[in-house]
């Protein structure tokens, strides 16, 4: 048999259909890992460099069982002289050509940043600037090393172009409110810069967003956990009078989500919600409960209190407001820049099902996420350590002094404290503590103590 | 407080250099006056001159710069107080150091009632210091040692025993009239903030000798020079060329905001100052090229730069000033491990021109200074350094920098290490190099002015007078007593913190990127981990780049470093010259330990550095 001089983009398809089922539970951006493959149906493949080596862009719909997902993926072809990637990059072969996830051949990956700039349309693909950026051609990329979901790519410290990796119809809501908050200038984002859409079953789809890297930035996980490591070291001090005291950075933070919900408000404005809404909501609350009370013991004792604590909500005064809110706010979504906080990502809950997507927009769901993980960044040393009674309270302090310095800043910006709209505010940190109850039981079960923690002390509150 | 004059009655009034103490058989300003009034003052010609060497215009930004106080550094003739005398015989000390150039804190003479910066004569030496002669030797002898001199100046005022003061107050229509700013009340300039708000409660005094009211920024035991008036301006013009002339090679101006008042202004920075500073510059270029001007002027860098003059030029103002607010962020940022502090003052501070170069300091003979920074910053600096209120002083800790660290040698190290490396020209304090301490019991800013500790011999081997007349005690506790620390003992050891300064200013010396260079901060995902690169294109288009990466964090810590502009070349560590990992495309990865940092040359070089490190 002959060997085909080139490979085509079908070829590169049918081959990379096939192997996927064994090497997609290897990607750690694969969201799917807990069930099996049951079958991999080819969607669409665009040539976006063509020759030796060959750059295709794939699109594929991954069935599991009664359930499937869309992904994409950019593999390589090269005959010989393989890049330097990674072995689990590999995928399988076609004749003397060898196909690879090839986000990590520099090589290749500089080609999507001078489509963009192009403004090229290939396939089903198009390539755009936003209005009025300046984006510079010809930039190298690697892929950022941080767990994620996507995959990132950073051009020469400059742009970060982030591959959505599952696919969906309609509209993209990091893409919608990026450029919202771009338009009415809001300077606690990064600024977006150009984007990749394609189709899928005849509607677009949002492929990729490319962004103004922040190469002074660290992220606020990173920061806050910092902290907590040089008070867990000090026995016996006070957080605000530590070297290492967060609460500057924590009020700065409030301060920068408040004006970030300002500003969407500005660019997209406020609704109102009646109390069908609120009756929604608070079974969409009591429904999540039952479920992981349902398979997670531990959390047995606490469900009369949570169940009091939802159905309040039910008798707030309506209406009430609601408006855009970034929907999956945490420390690890904010940057520290020298200019200040910036917030990333406004994707929302990656994964939202449809009753997640009757979730109340209140920006006090923003402020609860950024609550909880104050909690976690407290906790995060005592996971997996023996149990220690004056550890677990020194991290619990640490957290109070940040939550409270993050709501005072908050406040500052606002002009009303999200701790005044305590029924909503309670209902909506225990919801978010119920749902990690459920996600660590099933994914790391070290971790269950600390929304268990959390619970536990917020109920008690109540009680009191 | 004796004030002269509440003493001296109206009949006849006292010759003007009647204030003056110590000077009778030494040359000073109003030994005589002319008929008209005028008062004959020292001129250079007087004195044996110096010989300055030909001018290196730029020396100033690459040098290391060492603050010594006179009073604390070494006695000569056993009086129990430092004199320049004694300077001078320690200056090959200094030259083993590797230090470039000494900065004086004002040696002139005066009733030393604000530590000497009160002048009440230009062109005379505090007698205790010495004579004028003894510092054109002091001079001569750094001068052969390829050390250079500067000295304090202070323009906007004079003490209120200046001859001139005491003309201009009993002769208001003589030629020292107007040399003051007088008003008949105490109405005017009202936006001007007063400074010194422990002790002043208005800008403006009331004399009784002239039955007016005198301006006054600071104590009011200091007149404000009335810069309007011409002749004023070029008698300081005078006075600068006084000791140009001996061979001084630059001044600290001091308080040069403060220089002219307006109506309607809070009378700083105003227009005329720098149109002045300007005249000033002009007449150093023009008769003493290579000589320098810094400008004292605690403001924000943004503000500062005023003071460099126009940047189309080169600057035309003050060569240097310097960058006061950096200073306090790295104590806050190595307390917090977060390099934020730091990298957000170098990222407001704004490009200054050409000619021009920053200094920078850990501590000076003044408090660390709070003024620059927000009030929350100024708590917590207080919460950290000054635990006992002892240790405050009106908006300041003053300590040193060994307790300030808790003595704790990484630390010590990596501060310097950052004051080496960060943009500007290094100054050292005096006796911080040997990690001296200091006495908060003793009153006032005497807490960091105590002798140098040059042996464990009496008095520190500063004086051979009688304990008792030592003008300070020297620090005598167990952690940092002169038993324990001193030079002698630390120039014997290879691993004191003596040693390792004296290393440390050798491995800068030899990379102009840390002088010159262009600072890019790398930023990077580890908040406590701080890094930046020095690049500095040599006049021939060769790269000097030099990486520096700092762990503010007590604990250790690895960093990532994005490094793809150096792709293929190899980092080498300076001080020992051990050669690292090449760089590829991929970030760098180092680990660091607690509060440890690394300096590289970031060699293109590939195997030549390799042979050079093995020859
Ligand atoms: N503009 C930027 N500048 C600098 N770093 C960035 C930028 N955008 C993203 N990052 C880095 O990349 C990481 C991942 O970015 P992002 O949250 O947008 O991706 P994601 O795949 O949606 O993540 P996740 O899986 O957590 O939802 C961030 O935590 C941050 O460290």
């Amino acid at each position: 048999m002959s060997e085909p001089l080139t490979t085509s983009a079908d070829d590169v398809l049918t081959v990379v259909a096939e192997a996927l089922p064994a090497w997609l539970p290897s990607q750690r951006w694969f969201g799917g890992k807990h069930r099996e493959i049951t079958g991999v149906r080819p969607v669409a493949a665009t040539t976006l460099l063509d020759g030796d080596p060959l750059l295709v862009h794939l699109v594929v719909d991954v069935e599991q069982g009664d359930h499937s997902s869309v992904y994409q993926l950019l593999v390589g072809s090269r005959r010989d002289q393989l890049p330097d990637v990674a072995a689990s990059a590999s995928i399988g072969a076609l004749g003397e050509h060898t196909l690879y996830e090839a986000s990590g051949d520099a090589d290749l990956t500089a080609t999507l940043l001078d489509l963009v700039v192009d403004g090229a349309d290939l396939g089903d693909l198009s390539f755009r600037t936003e209005p009025g950026a300046e984006v510079e051609k010809g930039l190298r990329a690697h892929p950022i090393t941080s767990e994620q979901s996507n995959t990132s790519l950073v051009y020469g410290q400059q742009y970060i172009l982030k591959l959505f990796r599952k696919l969906v119809t309609g509209d993209n809501p990091d893409l919608r409110l990026h450029r919202a908050l771009r338009e009415v200038g809001c300077t606690h984002i990064a600024e977006p810069l150009g984007s990749v859409t394609g189709t899928l079953d005849g509607e677009p789809a949002t492929i990729a967003l490319l962004q103004r890297f922040l190469p002074d930035a660290a992220d606020g996980w990173v920061m806050a956990t910092t902290s907590v490591r040089d008070f867990m070291a000090d026995p016996g001090s006070d957080p605000g009078e530590l070297g290492g005291d967060f609460g500057g950075e924590a009020e700065r933070l409030g301060a920068a989500i408040a004006t970030v919900h300002a500003d969407l408000d500005r660019a997209l404005g406020t609704e109102s919600v009646g109390q069908d809404d609120l009756d929604a909501t608070v079974s969409a609350m009591a429904e999540r409960l039952a479920r992981v009370a349902a398979e997670v013991p531990e959390l047995a004792d606490h469900v009369p209190a949570l169940e009091q604590i939802f159905q309040q909500v039910a008798d707030l005064p309506t209406p009430l407001d609601v408006q855009n809110v970034h929907g999956d706010l945490h420390l690890g979504q904010v940057l520290r820049t020298l200019s200040g906080w910036i917030v990333l990502d406004f994707e929302g809950e990656p994964a939202a099902s449809i009753t997640e997507r009757q979730e109340l927009r209140s920006t006090l769901r923003d402020v609860a996420g950024v609550l909880r993980s104050f909690d976690y960044a407290a906790q995060q040393m005592l996971v997996g350590e023996e149990p220690d009674e004056s550890m677990a309270e020194r991290a619990m302090v640490w957290a109070e002094h940040n939550r409270s310095a993050f709501c005072d800043g908050y406040a500052a910006v606002a002009g009303s404290d999200p701790r005044d709209q305590e029924v909503l505010l309670r209902a909506l940190e225990l919801d978010k503590a119920v749902y990690e109850v459920g996600y660590e039981h099933a994914n790391r079960p070290d971790w269950l103590g600390v929304p268990l923690a959390s619970i536990a002390r917020l109920v008690s509150q109540e009680d009191s | 407080m004796d004030d002269p004059t509440t003493r001296s009655s109206n009949t006849e009034s006292p010759a003007p250099d009647h204030a003056l103490e110590g000077l009778d058989d030494t040359p000073h300003t109003g030994e005589s006056v002319e008929a008209d009034g005028t008062l004959v003052e020292p001129q250079a010609g007087d004195f044996e001159h110096h010989q300055q060497d030909a001018p290196q215009p730029d020396w100033f930004k690459s040098a290391v710069f060492y603050e010594v106080l006179v009073r604390a550094f070494a006695d000569s003739n056993g009086d129990g107080t430092g004199d320049l005398k004694g300077l001078t015989s320690r200056l090959d000390y200094l030259q083993w150091l590797g230090v470039d150039c000494l900065w004086l804190p004002p040696f002139y003479a005066s009733p030393l009632r604000d530590g000497g910066y009160d002048i009440s004569d230009f062109r005379a030496v505090l007698p205790e210091f010495g004579t004028v002669d003894d510092f054109v030797e002091l001079l001569d002898e750094a001068h052969a040692r390829g050390i250079r001199v500067i000295t304090d100046l202070v323009l906007n005022h004079t003490s209120d025993a200046h001859p001139w003061f005491q003309a201009s107050r009993n002769d208001p229509d003589g030629p020292y009239g107007d040399f003051y700013v007088w008003s008949d009340d105490d109405s005017k300039y009202p936006d001007a903030r007063i400074i010194f708000v422990d002790t002043e409660t208005s800008n403006w005094t009331y004399d009784p000798v002239r039955g007016q009211f005198f301006w006054h920024r600071f104590f009011n035991h200091q007149p404000d020079l009335n810069f309007e008036n011409p002749a004023v301006r070029e008698a300081m013009i005078d006075v600068l060329r006084f000791w140009l002339d001996l061979g001084i090679d630059g001044f600290r101006l001091d308080a040069v905001p403060y220089l002219f008042e307006e109506e309607g202004t809070n009378g700083e920075n105003l227009p005329r100052t720098h149109e002045y500073l300007k005249e000033v510059r002009a007449t150093v270029d023009r008769e003493y090229p290579g000589r320098i001007l810094l400008a004292e002027a605690n403001q924000w860098p943004s503000d500062v730069v005023e003071y460099f003059g126009d940047p189309a030029v080169g600057g035309d103002e003050c060569h240097m000033a310097f960058h006061f607010p950096l200073m306090p962020r790295i104590f806050m940022a190595v307390r917090r491990e977060s390099r934020f502090p730091i990298s957000e003052i170098l990222q407001q501070t704004p490009e200054i021109p050409d000619g021009t170069q920053w200094g920078i300091f850990l501590r000076n003979h003044d408090e660390l200074t709070l003024e620059m920074v927000s009030d929350e910053e100024r708590d917590y600096m207080y919460a950290e350094y000054a635990k006992d209120p002892r240790m405050k002083a009106n908006i300041g800790i003053r300590r040193r920098l060994a307790p300030l660290l808790e003595n704790d040698r990484n630390q010590l190290e990596l501060f310097t290490a950052l004051l080496l490396s960060l943009p500007g020209s290094p100054v050292l304090y005096y006796g911080d190099e040997i990690g001296m301490g200091d006495n908060i019991w003793l009153g006032d800013r005497d807490a960091v002015r105590t002798p140098m500790q040059w042996s464990p011999d009496r008095n520190a081997g500063f004086s051979r007078a009688d304990p008792g007349r030592v003008y300070l005690p020297p620090i005598m506790d167990p952690t940092y007593g002169y038993e324990a620390i001193n030079v002698e003992s630390q120039q014997g050891s290879p691993t004191s913190l003596l040693s390792w300064t004296r290393r440390m200013l050798a491995v800068r010396k030899q990379h102009e990127a840390f002088a010159l260079g262009e600072f890019v901060d790398l930023g990077g995902s580890n908040p406590s981990v701080l890094s930046y690169k020095r690049v500095w294109t040599r006049p021939n288009g060769d790269e000097d780049v030099v990486l520096c990466v700092n762990n503010l964090s007590r604990f250790p810590q690895p960093v990532e470093l994005e490094l793809a502009d150096h792709e293929g070349a190899t980092p080498v560590e300076l001080t020992g010259r051990v050669r690292f990992p090449r760089i590829g495309e991929l970030p760098y990865l180092l680990t660091l330990p607690g509060h440890g940092f690394y300096w590289f040359q970031l060699s293109e070089l590939g195997d030549q550095g390799e042979r050079r490190s093995m020859s």
